[in-house]
């Protein structure tokens, strides 16, 4: 096991890391920007190493920094959270270069699976229903129009390179193809320097369902049921819940094994999701996380399994202790993203929390870094805590979800906590009737 | 405190205390023509001291803004690292230090080097003047904008 690891990241997963460390013995060291130096994850590690200035790519992007701050700390391995350095292959490389372990699958499986070609690929290879599209990158517009006449409109013009949104354009017709690929190519170009695209069919009212998995690297793999993440704006998850409201047993365990299996094949190490478009009782592969999840609160919250602890002893060369038929699905858990966000307009609320009174009680956990007096850099990503909930049924925790955000209070800035007030009281909310267009359709409605 | 021959010079002591206020240092040293003075105080600050501690209780009236790790520096000779590492004096091991307390520095002249991945990193006076502070110990690692030394400009 590992004597002192070094987390590459801040905020809530930065804390959500050291926890698990604590609870495994481990001495932890955190690290941070000029601007982070009062944040809690820098207060509750062990250690702390200031690595850079503000912007990202001067701290929490920048491995020399990183590894120099692993060398005068002694760390034995870095664990990237999710986001900056997760998904980076080469900074897995390095750390290997430097008898650091990453904690996280191999750089090679880290690289397969960033590339959304060689991702889908893979995918087929490993026998996951995949969304009808272009087998490989469109060359030109006479390919693309052949290619979705034959999968059907609406088609998704999608960058390889893509993700968080960026550089997708839908095609209802053919006359919106040609714009739709140059819009595409743009944005791809622009966010991630490579204007790879590709074309697939366009599902009308799916849900976001995915599949945790955790693998050893040696061959063994397990599976921990679904999170249904439908409800999205603008492709940026808002609120998770496990297990999905649309799935039956049959369906679950059908899902379940044929992912676990995939994941078997590959001998992959570590935590991962397999995410999916699901409609009219057919999943189709969107793509895999190498990586720790957001919303992996509300797998833990029903199963009783901290991913993260797995997630360290596995990286620490450990096998897998845990079976199939060792995990059992208890009750319902909700998560809510609470983020420094305008509730109506969604622009970014940086500034001082005033007055920060968590809710408690039985089945209601908050992971966040947030306290009175912090202020919120206006450097990085604006989720400022995560409020999740359990109970043994979806109702119960709908009721109990209900109470624990009208006891959240956040003052000083804005927080989305009203919109969780508003979808609470939805029907479709309370029946489980959402895809991954409800919530833009109800915000522009409201 | 080196107390040099001779009675101590009570107005150099009152202006290196004026000094430590203004800076937020720690402690100053300096050495002119063989007489060495050091001025003090205790304070505790540091990273882990701070771990444990209830957060509302800490996280008192703030600073916006860039801060690093250190205590808030307002002297403009203040040379802060610009990586982390680890930071070395000299030159070699045993060799003599690159810059000491009262030298003269010009702008360019290395007085600190940094390794940090196997590569050393020399670290040059940002402006010429006298070494008034040298805030490190020789293999001491440092973060990032931390204080490294402070060269009174001149």
């Amino acid at each position: 096991m590992f004597d002192k690891i070094l987390i590459a990241n801040r905020g809530e997963i930065a804390l959500r890391i050291e926890r698990a460390c604590k609870e495994l013995g481990i001495a932890t060291v955190a690290v941070h920007s000029t601007a982070d130096a009062d944040a809690m994850h820098v207060r509750l590690a062990d250690e702390s190493v200031c690595i850079g200035a503000p912007p990202a790519k001067d701290s929490y992007l920048n491995i020399p920094q990183i590894v120099s701050a692993c060398e005068i700390t002694g760390a034995d391995a870095v664990h990237p959270g999710y986001g900056f350095l997760a998904e980076n292959a080469r900074f897995a490389e390095i750390l290997e270069e430097h008898q650091l372990t990453f904690i996280g699958p191999s750089a090679e499986h880290v690289r397969l699976m960033g590339n959304k070609i060689e991702a889908k690929d893979t995918a087929k290879k490993l026998g996951l229903p995949l969304v009808p599209g272009s087998d490989g990158p469109i060359t030109d517009l006479k390919q693309a129009r052949k290619i979705a006449k034959d999968i059907g409109y609406p088609v998704l013009v999608k960058a390889a390179a893509g993700g968080g949104g960026r550089g997708m354009k839908v095609a209802n017709v053919e006359d919106e193809l040609e714009p739709a690929l140059a819009t595409a190519r743009i944005e791809a170009k622009t966010a991630f320097g490579d204007d790879t695209v590709y074309l697939e069919k366009y599902l009308v009212h799916p849900r976001h369902i995915e599949i945790q998995v955790l693998g050893d690297g040696l061959g063994n793999a397990i599976h921990l049921g679904e999170r249904d993440c439908s409800l999205q704006r603008r492709h940026q998850k808002l609120w998770e819940e496990a297990l999905s409201p649309a799935l039956n047993d049959s369906e679950r365990a059908g899902i379940g094994e044929t992912v676990a299996n995939a994941v078997r094949k590959l001998r992959y190490r570590g935590v991962g999701t397999v995410e999916f478009l699901y409609e009219g009782g057919e999943f189709y592969f969107i793509e895999m996380n190498t990586r720790l999840q957001v919303e992996h609160t509300v797998t833990e919250m029903i199963t009783g399994i901290d991913l993260v602890i797995e997630q360290i002893r596995i990286a620490s060369g450990a096998p897998l202790t845990l079976a199939q038929e060792d995990i059992r699905f208890n009750g319902h858990a909700i998560e809510c993203r609470i983020n420094a966000e305008d509730p109506r307009t969604f622009r970014p609320s940086p500034g001082t929390i005033t007055h920060f009174h968590p809710p408690g009680g039985l089945g209601v956990r908050v992971d966040s870094g947030a306290y009175a007096g912090y202020t919120i850099p206006p450097y990085y990503d604006s989720l400022i805590g995560k409020l999740i909930v359990h109970a043994r049924t979806r109702n119960e925790c709908l009721m109990r979800l209900k109470r624990a955000l009208g006891e959240f209070v956040v003052d000083g800035i804005e927080t989305t906590i009203p919109l969780f007030k508003n979808l609470i009281a939805q029907p479709d909310i309370a029946d489980g009737q959402y895809d991954i267009h409800w919530l833009e359709t109800y915000l522009a409605r409201s | 405190m080196t107390e040099p021959s001779g009675s101590p010079d009570k107005d150099l002591i009152r202006e290196l205390a004026k000094l430590l206020d203004e800076t937020g240092l720690t402690e100053i040293e300096i050495e002119v023509e063989g007489r060495k003075v050091r001025v003090a105080r205790n304070v505790t600050v540091s990273a882990s001291a701070a771990a444990g501690a209830f957060p509302a209780e800490v996280a008192a009236p703030r600073i916006h803004g860039e801060r690093g790790a250190g205590e808030e520096l307002h002297h403009p000779g203040t040379v802060v690292s610009p990586m982390v590492g680890t930071a070395y004096r000299a030159p070699a091991p045993g060799a003599p230090p690159f810059v000491e307390v009262g030298n003269k520095v010009s702008a360019g002249q290395t007085i600190l080097i940094i390794e940090a991945m196997k590569t050393m990193n020399h670290i040059p006076a940002p402006h010429g003047g006298t070494v008034l502070a040298v805030l490190v110990d020789d293999g001491q690692p440092v973060e990032y904008a931390e204080p490294l030394a402070v060269i009174e400009k001149g």
